[in-house]
């Protein structure tokens, strides 16, 4: 019994069939025997919705990994997977950590460098970890789901994913494994002079308590402005009212004055944001802080705009981000480029966002977040024309479903009776060099921008289904139509009609107008054929054509348009067989066959 | 500031000597294609090691080296912590004078080091940095058996958007191993020849009823049969439109962002990473030297500064008056800016004064040579009489339209006088793309506009290594004036030390304030056996204007045991200063 329903069987009968043998033995067997068998449960489990029941590669979605464990999962999933994946690094960080990227398509279904790609990264942020979880997600269900869910297949037979699930994995590892508060290890780990003394990254914070942690330090203080708040008086702390005698002062972040100069905490480690460090809008330093001295100084910033050259097939992209539930998108200031037909179509796309992901907004970032230069995905869209989006992930809203931020108290409430008061340091005394007695708590890196276990999973499908949406969306071209018509025994008109079977057209309206990636071209060619006229169809009803001006056997076009057709007239000569050609960078390379009679 | 004055005439006088003399001995009137300028640099680094010191910045696309030259006495500690200044050329393909400039002044500096007390304290004090050839392919093109002239590093582009590329470049038509112009006698044209000098064309303005019947274009022919002449050639990166301020996104010689290029990101790097350049000279198309530039007020905060801060622009005017007194320009000339070039990007975001030269022009030419001409033989006096009776001329006709083209024949006419060989006069040549058609091929020579003819490459290269030499003495340096002790008993002194700025430069300019990228000079005191009681270990001074601009830092401290404490007074720009104050209970 047991050997028949260890094979995986996608017949939802014979599984059910199955598992009800299963029962029945079961039950036999306890009525019999006392001790219960050790099987492993994975063998005897029932799909849910949403993930396959077989799992060649076996990862629990409730946790997280560092850059070892990342890519021990994409090696892992690129072992069991070798014709759905390409696994490579596209760079190296400051530290020399690989940037890896698992390549996800149908291998053997068409040339994977000619089908539309979608590009996602996570983690530009080193402490903004769980984008990281939903790139790799992306990937486990993809190479999971080719074969068994028809979407899916479709996904991967016409278009290609570039999945990097940390393009900061110095700031990951950081933040992972040293002590740290929820918002230190944004940055890389390039060595700065952040206070400006001649030394760097001399005096950051220090896990005092040596509990793994970065949190507060207080002092108790007649004369101090805080006191404890009286429901919650072992996690918050809150301001005094004016005329209140208060019990503390805060002192910030654990830490002590390393360098000896008067100050704490001045100068961790790095200091700069690899997101104001791209090559469109770029400012400098005292307008952007973060931006370092020119766009793509950092290795990391700079491999990804190198694999983006050479990638000019990349039609989509993706940055994840936290926190605050937004779906982000340009211009990252005001009067930035954006054009108005591609502000529509991302307008369109975010509006599913915001039913696949609850709570989440779709939102500009100069006009509804704040002014950014030098963003990633102004770079995106400003230099190369694609269209681009950053979700910020994880709510407090997620904590009660409620739709409304959780407040302080109610925070404290879900760390107390959700997760059963994990997640809070309490305070304890401390001997500072400086302070004296202080008393240092808070609560672990963990809380705060981060899902805790059991809410992780919905996280990571939720966001890689609304990507999954955007690569949809790409441009997908199909030859609808060859039509041969006869003018004289020797002159015949060929009419092409292409399609684009989906909303973002073939190039963007910001490609278009800046001549980012190349004209889609309609040629055609055969032995015994020569093209006389060319031209785009105009009209086709009253065949209206605007004739090229040169080089009849091929026709430029802008683009075609999402959710549209295109049209091309030859005007030919000749006799035999004939092959058109469309070939498009993000539409892919199209031929089809034709014979003159 | 008569002292500065005359200070400043001396060294004029001496560079001209040095740097004139030099050329006279060691050179010929010709440029260095890269191998023989590679032996020059590398010899000069063998033969004075103990004040030049080569090294590599980096391999250029086609694997040459981008050298760069440091002159300096002392370890490369000591030249790493003093003022310094960097003089950056070959920048822009096309740029030859500017390595000649900057080499010979290298050369005449080592000459002098030997003879001039003043040139010897400079290797002494001041560490000066020189990149002759940062675009050392695109230069190398100037030797290829056909001239074309071109300021972009060669890849191949699809300049006309077609998805093709570099299929309709310019050739050499009729043999003469240049790239000129060729004229099309074409009633589609829109250009007409100039009444007054029929060698040159004007376009052909609607408004005075003028009706086009010359087409201009570059010589070559039309390659893909589109009707349009040479519109995709080889195209490149202009390494001087490349940095990130005032960047021209999606020029076509911008490259593909900013910094993009082996070459710029190498420059890049390297000034980031010497962070004691203070003073930056850049040869190229752009200039901020012949003309003050304009100045901008506050842009408020969080906001770009897109012209120079109105607190740095007396430096500016300082240095453009220094500038046209050493070329001995009697006025103003126009300046000229271009996008994205790394003068601006040193001023407006890394906050140094930074200097742009076009070191040849044909208005340069014009205004430095012009004097010249009155005093010398008769034949070439009554070349510039008629150079200059085209004022009267003009009073007797319509005023604007003899306006119209009057600097281009100005220009002309003084190349037919210093360098006639300049402009290639027109010949008919029979193109095959316009068999019915006259056409003619001619113009200015490729680089006769851009760079001095051979007989004037000394004397140009002379009156710039003279104001380099000026530059080079407005360093600001810094030194500790005073140190003042107060006993006030008990082992507690009150400790005055007083900081001074001996150059000309400030220690920071306003706009490095603001930019934050040149930081404050600090002064740090050795605390191990004293205890402060007022006053940091690390105290940063406000700026300290030059000549003698000053600041004093306080301290009140309890020595423990200590008879002299040892502090330091560390400036980005002006160097380093240590000291030590004497505690006496007298």
């Amino acid at each position: 019994m047991h050997r028949e329903i260890q094979r995986p069987d996608t017949s939802l009968t014979s599984v059910f069939i199955a598992g009800l043998c299963l029962l029945l033995t079961m039950e036999s067997v306890t009525g019999a025997q006392t001790q219960s068998t050790p099987v492993n449960p994975a063998q005897y489990a029932y799909p849910a919705l949403g993930a396959t029941a077989e799992r060649k590669v076996d990862v629990a979605w409730n946790r997280y990994y560092d850059c070892a464990g990342l890519e021990g999962i994409m090696t892992r999933l690129h072992q069991a997977f070798p014709h759905l994946t390409r696994m490579y690094s596209i760079g190296r960080s400051t530290a020399e950590r690989p940037l890896w990227c698992l390549e996800v398509t149908a291998r053997d279904v068409g040339d994977p460098a000619r089908k539309a790609g979608m590009y996602i990264d996570g983690d530009i942020h080193g402490n903004e970890i769980q984008g990281s979880e939903v790139v790799a997600y992306t990937a486990w269900y993809l190479c999971h789901q080719y074969g068994q869910n028809k979407q899916v297949t479709a996904l991967l037979d016409k278009r290609v994913f570039y999945l990097i699930p940390t393009i900061n994995p110095d700031g990951r590892d950081f933040w992972l494994h040293q002590a740290h508060g929820s918002s230190s290890s944004r940055s890389g780990v390039a060595p700065l002079d952040n206070d400006q003394d001649g030394l760097c990254d001399e005096d950051g914070a220090d896990d005092l308590n040596g509990d793994g942690h970065i949190t507060h330090m207080r002092i108790k203080d007649p004369q101090g402005r805080y006191k404890p708040h009286p429901d919650y008086p072992d996690q918050l702390m809150v301001r005094v009212k004016p005329g209140e005698q208060g019990q503390y002062t805060l002192l910030g972040s654990e830490g002590i004055d390393n360098d000896h100069d008067g100050r704490i905490n001045e100068d961790g480690r790095g200091g700069y944001d690899m997101n104001r460090n791209w090559a469109f809008d770029w400012q400098p330093n005292y307008v952007q802080r973060g931006a370092q001295d020119y766009p793509f100084s950092q290795p990391e910033t700079r491999a990804v705009a190198e694999f983006i050259l050479q990638h000019p097939n990349i039609a989509a992209a993706h940055s994840y981000h936290n926190t605050g539930a937004m779906i982000l998108r340009g211009p990252g200031r005001a009067g930035g480029e954006i054009k108005s037909s591609d502000e529509r179509v991302m307008q369109l796309i975010g509006e599913r966002g915001e039913q696949i992901l609850p709570y989440y907004r779709s939102i500009v970032i100069a006009e509804d977040l704040y002014t950014v230069w030098g963003g990633e995905l102004d770079w995106f869209y400003g230099a190369r024309g694609i269209l681009t989006f950053s979700n910020e992930l994880w709510t407090s809203k997620n904590l009660y479903k409620t739709g409304q931020s959780a407040s302080q108290e109610q925070r404290a409430d879900f760390l107390k009776y959700l997760l059963l008061g994990e997640g809070i340091i309490p305070w304890e005394e401390y001997d500072h060099p400086t302070y004296g007695k202080i008393e240092i708590g808070g609560t672990r890196k963990e809380w705060g921008r981060i899902p805790p276990s059991f809410l992780l999973e919905e996280e990571l499908h939720r966001n890689m289904a609304f990507t999954l949406y955007h690569a949809h969306m790409m441009p997908l071209l199909r030859i609808v139509d060859v039509k041969v018509t006869v003018l004289t025994e020797k002159l015949h008109e060929i009419w092409v009609t292409i399609e684009n079977q989906r909303m973002i057209p073939t190039r963007t309206a910001q490609d278009i107008a800046h001549h980012i990636s190349a004209p889609d071209i309609v040629s055609i060619a055969g032995a015994q054929v020569k093209a006389l006229s060319a031209g785009k169809v105009l009209d086709r009803f009253f065949k209206k054509v605007e004739a090229v001006q040169r080089r009849p056997e091929r026709v430029e076009l802008d683009a075609i348009e999402g959710m549209s057709v295109a049209r091309v007239r030859f005007v030919v000569a000749g006799t035999g067989p004939f092959t058109i050609t469309v070939d498009s960078s993000k539409g892919g390379l199209h031929k089809t066959q034709g014979r003159l009679p | 500031m008569t002292k500065k004055k005359r200070c400043i005439c001396h060294l004029l006088v001496m560079a001209y000597l040095v740097a004139g003399n030099n050329t006279l001995l060691a050179r010929a009137q010709t440029y260095d294609p890269y191998e023989s300028l590679q032996r020059r640099i590398q010899g000069l680094g063998v033969q004075h090691a103990g004040s030049v010191h080569v090294r590599s910045l980096g391999r250029s696309a086609e694997k040459r080296d981008l050298w760069l030259i440091e002159l300096g006495r002392g370890s490369a500690k000591e030249r790493q912590q003093r003022p310094a200044m960097l003089v950056v050329a070959g920048i822009e393909g096309n740029d030859l004078i500017g390595t000649d400039i900057a080499l010979a002044w290298v050369e005449a500096l080592i000459k002098g080091d030997k003879t001039d007390k003043t040139l010897s304290a400079l290797l002494d004090t001041t560490t000066l940095y020189v990149i002759p050839r940062l675009n050392p392919d695109t230069i190398e093109r100037y030797f290829a058996p056909c001239r074309i002239e071109t300021r972009v590093s060669h890849q191949a582009c699809d300049d006309d958007h077609d998805g093709l590329k570099d299929e309709d470049g310019p050739e050499d038509l009729n043999g003469d191993r240049m790239v000129t112009r060729m004229r099309v006698k074409d009633p589609e044209g829109d250009h007409i020849l100039d009444p007054k000098d029929e060698r040159l064309l004007i376009k052909a303005d609607p408004l005075r009823g003028q009706v086009g019947t010359w087409r201009i274009l570059q010589e070559g022919i039309d390659n893909d049969q589109d009707e349009q002449w040479n519109e995709d050639g080889p195209g490149g990166v202009n390494f001087n439109r490349n940095f990130p301020f005032n960047y021209s996104f999606f020029a076509p010689d911008a490259g593909i962002h900013q910094v993009s290029e082996t070459e710029t990101r190498a420059l890049a790097d390297f000034v980031v990473a010497h962070s004691q350049i203070g003073l930056i000279v850049t040869y190229g198309a752009a200039d901020n030297l012949v003309k003050t530039p304009k100045v901008g007020g506050d842009p408020g905060r969080r906001e770009p500064l897109t012209a120079i801060d109105e607190e740095d622009i007396a430096y500016y005017k300082k240095m453009g008056e220094t500038y046209r007194q050493a070329l001995g320009l009697e006025k103003e000339l126009e300046g000229h800016t271009e996008p994205g070039t790394f003068s601006d990007w040193m001023y407006f975001h890394q906050g140094r004064l930074s200097l742009a030269i076009r070191p040849w022009s044909p208005a340069l030419a014009v205004a430095m040579f012009k004097n010249e001409d009155k005093d010398e033989t008769p034949d070439s006096a009554e070349a510039s009489k008629d150079l200059e009776q085209e004022d009267p001329e003009k009073g007797n006709s319509d005023k604007k339209e003899d306006d119209t083209n009057q600097e281009e024949r100005q220009w002309l006419a003084w190349h037919d006088k210093h360098a006639p060989e300049a402009f290639v006069p027109w010949q008919a040549y029979d193109h095959p793309d316009f068999p019915e058609k006259g056409v003619e091929i001619g113009g200015y020579r490729p680089y006769a506009l851009s760079n001095p003819p051979a007989q004037l490459m000394a004397d140009v290269s002379t009156k710039q290594q003279a104001f380099l030499t000026e530059a080079a003495q407005t360093l600001p340096r810094i030194r500790v004036r005073d140190i003042k002790v107060k006993h006030l008993g008990e082992s507690i002194f009150e400790v005055k030390i007083q900081v001074e700025n001996t150059g000309f430069l400030p220690t920071c300019l306003a706009h490095g304030q603001r930019t934050r990228a040149v930081f404050p000079t600090r002064l740090v005191i050795d605390v191990t056996d004293i205890r402060l009681l007022s006053g940091e270990r690390i105290q940063r001074l406000s700026t300290l204007e030059g000549s003698g601009g000053m600041a004093e830092v306080r301290f009140v401290l309890h020595s423990l045991k200590q008879q002299s404490i040892c502090f330091e007074v560390i400036s980005m720009l002006a160097g380093r200063v240590s000291g030590t104050i004497t505690l006496n209970q007298d």
